[in-house]
């Protein structure tokens, strides 16, 4: 915690490399969502620097400087401003962008396509959520991380629609599953070759699925990702494993010791990481802050 | 002649969206022509990877006569996944050659960066793929060019629309970029060489996971408008073993005992293409930086060491690409020799 709030920015973010003076939309979410519990000056600060960087149309950067069309952070932004009503405005403006962004496979020509003539990626395109960036598909960890964010609170006015998009977004994770279990990017099987899932992805996937434990398929990506949990010295990797097997009541007190030899805060130079670990290291508050309990 | 307003303006901006249209049907992608004269590359047999891949390396890159004296180099390999057994990757150990070669030239930095597009957590990849025990060893720095600071910068030719890419500030102030390339097959973009390797100097963090923009912007035309951009100094190559078939990730592997050096990327990916059986022209990116970037023709490239030898079998591909694969018969009819024919 100490040498995360050393690495805050001068202006409140935080960037992705220590040695990096632009601040990201990533490491400034998990950075406050992993500070939230000691509600510092500096979670104050980074919270404002947050709201500064919201785009007009509600949605927000990925980065400070970026092009101001909004992207994937949105989510995240959503999550780590959860639960402060004095921002309520600006939550509102940025939930409302997220219902209004999905995957480009949603549009009719888009299906036609993907059913037609590029049939290469193995994918219902009717079972879309959201994607990094405007124009482009549907992804596992944006739709991951907009589940989570939209769950949280549903907009009154748009309630059903809100549903419905999370419906699909669910139903999206489970048509881009890899053949026995777990997720990647999105591309379970390719040209009829099945693609190996990844841990970060998988933990992720299965956060925003923290309502649905009992679903066979839930259970082999939980299956799958313990197993590679045990062995993996990787800290994001592990960090995301051990939340999203906390979340499903798997224990993952075995995990702490490993997560916490995984990173050396001397040596250690990325800070989404270093974030993503110390909010692992208090798992009933991350499940918490995340929206991720069964 | 009756002329009211209303005719004049649906006129006038009919005439604009014609003239708009035309500009863009007719006006030549690329601002410069920038083709050197002459380009090199440098075909070497290596039949394994081993330690004594530097002392290859060493002897390849004297060919060329690089002063690298107090310029910082990036070498950008191709990392993409990891799946035991896999020839996925460029081999650490051809890039830590590399390293310590360039450190032999002068070059006062070198890093190793990259971008992996499918994978997020580029510490596993690194750890898997060997890189990071290799890299730790020979206290080489690695940057992961997905989380590095940006910078905008406007795009040197006009395949897509895109105008400009947010691009990492460690690929824009190297003084010497390196690509160097699993020589693979690619489902998409027919191979995947020294040009298409560098979609790993697009930001994660800006474009997602893959880089899904290039995807619907077209691969081809992508990889023309980034390499028009982000300058490639020097290509080193990995073909001890390539991939065949369903790559990047599910191909097979393909021994091919070489390693390319080359002076253009353009002539580097011509040769490579050749090596694999495929004719250059038929892959548009190639065929496209070839009329403004590099050399792929055979005329205007120097053959520093082993002659272009064009197998017996080609590289075997998905088949949308089967159109890429020489023929014996043509083979026979070109000016290079044909192994085991």
């Amino acid at each position: 915690m100490k040498q995360l709030l050393s690495w805050q920015l001068p202006l409140g973010g935080w960037s992705y490399q220590a040695r990096s003076l632009q601040a990201a939309m990533e490491p400034t979410c998990l950075s406050l969502l992993a500070l939230r519990p000691l509600e510092s000056d500096e979670s104050d600060k980074g919270t404002k620097f947050l709201l500064s960087m919201q785009n007009p149309n509600g949605s927000w950067p990925a980065f400070e400087d970026d092009d101001r069309e909004g992207s994937w952070t949105t989510s995240l932004a959503l999550l780590a401003l959860q639960g402060m009503s004095v921002y309520a405005a600006a939550v509102d403006k940025g939930r409302r962008w997220l219902l209004r962004s999905k995957g480009r496979e949603s549009h009719w020509l888009w299906k036609w396509k993907f059913r037609t003539t590029d049939r290469h990626v193995r994918f219902d395109p009717d079972e879309f959520g959201w994607p990094w960036m405007p124009e482009t598909n549907s992804w596992v960890v944006p739709t991951s991380f907009s589940l989570l964010a939209l769950r949280q609170h549903l907009p009154p006015d748009q309630e059903a629609y809100a549903r419905f998009r999370i419906n699909r977004g669910i139903e999206m994770l489970f048509d881009r599953v890899c053949p026995g279990g777990g997720w990647n990017a999105g591309n379970g099987v390719v040209y009829g070759e099945p693609l190996a899932p990844h841990p970060d992805a998988t933990a992720i996937a299965l956060l925003a699925l923290a309502g649905e434990t009992s679903n066979p398929t839930v259970q082999s990506s939980l299956d799958w990702l313990e197993e590679v949990a045990h062995t993996c010295t990787a800290p994001w990797s592990l960090a995301w494993a051990s939340m999203a097997l906390s979340a499903h009541q798997r224990v993952a007190t075995a995990l702490l010791p490993s997560l916490l030899q995984s990173i050396d805060p001397c040596s250690i130079e990325d800070v989404a990481t270093l974030a993503a670990v110390a909010l692992a290291l208090q798992p009933v508050s991350a499940t918490k802050l995340l929206g991720a309990q069964s | 002649m009756n002329l009211d307003r209303r005719k004049l303006l649906v006129g006038s901006a009919a005439l604009a969206a014609g003239a708009a249209i035309s500009q863009r049907l007719f006006q030549t992608p690329y601002h410069t022509d920038r083709r050197p004269a002459l380009s090199r590359v440098a075909i070497l047999h290596a039949q394994e990877y081993s330690e004594k891949l530097e002392d290859l390396l060493m002897q390849g890159l004297r060919l060329f006569g690089l002063n690298l004296t107090d310029r910082s180099v990036l070498l950008k390999p191709n990392l993409v996944d990891y799946i035991p057994g896999d020839a996925i990757n460029t081999h650490p150990l051809l890039v830590a050659s590399a390293a310590q070669c360039f450190k032999r030239l002068g070059a006062k930095r070198v890093v190793v960066g990259e971008g992996p597009g499918n994978q997020r957590d580029t510490h596993l990849l690194l750890s898997q793929s060997g890189f990071a025990e290799k890299l730790r060893h020979l206290q080489i720095d690695f940057v992961d060019l997905n989380r590095d600071q940006l910078a905008s910068v406007k795009l040197r030719a006009s395949y897509t629309d895109l105008g400009h890419l947010w691009l990492p500030r460690t690929v824009l102030e190297s003084d010497f970029v390196v690509s160097m390339p699993k020589i693979k097959t690619h489902h998409w973009s027919g191979v995947t060489l020294s040009l298409k390797n560098m979609f790993g100097v697009v930001p994660g963090a800006k474009y997602g996971w893959p880089k899904n923009i290039l995807h619907w912007k077209g691969i081809q035309q992508c990889v023309v408008d980034l390499c028009a951009t982000v300058p490639i100094h020097f290509v080193i190559a990995d073909g001890i073993v390539g991939m065949e078939g369903n790559g990047p990730l599910n191909g097979a592997a393909r021994p091919l005992g070489t390693v390319v050096l080359a002076d253009d990327p353009v002539a580097a990916d011509a040769t490579c293409a050749r090596l694999m059986g495929f004719e250059p022209g038929g892959i548009p990116h190639i065929r496209e930086t070839a009329k403004f970037l590099g050399n792929s023709s055979p005329a205007v490239i120097e053959q520093l060491a082993e002659a272009v030898q064009i197998p017996e079998t080609p590289f075997h591909v998905v088949p949308e690409f089967e159109y890429l694969r020489v023929r014996q018969s043509e083979s026979n009819s070109t000016p290079y020799s044909v192994q085991g024919g």
